[in-house]
């Protein structure tokens, strides 16, 4: 079932996809939308291309399994993030005093709301995991 | 946390991705955890011990330090 619904998502990405790079070369939407597009379909297309290869192939889906399953795997990628979030805070805080000297002030509150944004999301999932765990 | 893996498993034949294999973890997991760079969870601890028929005092060595 959850092997059919990774189908499923990937076919409406390829469909969304080539809608909106369809779309795009009618001239309806702009380029954001249809860079969107050709980004969907791309995406659509390998997660289609891993799961057919998963399915067929005994030896692939042993390595995937195993990556997926592998603890020092789910380390890593839990220690992957916590590192991107303390240097997107710190990169986000320099930026906004930098942005403020400078005299870009929009950007520099923009920053600064980066900060202030994660720092929520971290005492949110802080206090969620607390009860738990 | 120091622990006796590699010894052990070479003592017995045991190739790194055969074992790896057996617990169902990667080659470069088994790779850090002889290296002693990264410590087990106390399930996969428990496993390895159990792979080998061993305790797991028998396989780990804890330290004070291991605390700190």
């Amino acid at each position: 079932m959850r092997q059919e619904k990774k189908i499923i998502i990937s076919i409406i990405w390829i469909v969304l996809g080539i809608t909106l790079l369809s779309l795009g070369i009618a001239e309806v939407v702009d380029s954001y939308w249809s860079g969107m597009g050709s980004a969907l379909t791309v995406i659509g297309l390998l997660q289609l291309i891993r799961f057919f290869r998963f399915r067929k192939d005994a030896e692939y889906r042993e390595a995937v399994e195993t990556e997926t399953k592998d603890e020092r795997n789910a380390f890593l990628r839990n220690k992957a993030w916590a590192w991107a979030g303390y240097l997107f805070v710190l990169f986000s805080a320099v930026a906004s005093i930098v942005l403020k000297i400078v005299g870009h002030d929009i950007l520099s509150m923009g920053a600064s709301w980066a900060v202030c944004l994660i720092i929520l999301f971290y005492w949110g999932s802080y206090m969620i995991l607390r009860k738990k765990y | 946390m120091k622990n006796r893996i590699e010894a052990i498993r070479k003592t017995r034949g045991i190739r790194q991705e055969e074992f790896a294999k057996a617990l169902g973890v990667s080659r470069q997991t088994i790779s850090s955890l002889e290296n002693g760079r990264y410590n087990p969870s106390i399930l996969l601890a428990y496993r390895i011990a159990r792979y080998f028929e061993m305790s797991i005092e028998e396989v780990f060595v804890f330290e004070e330090e291991d605390t700190q």
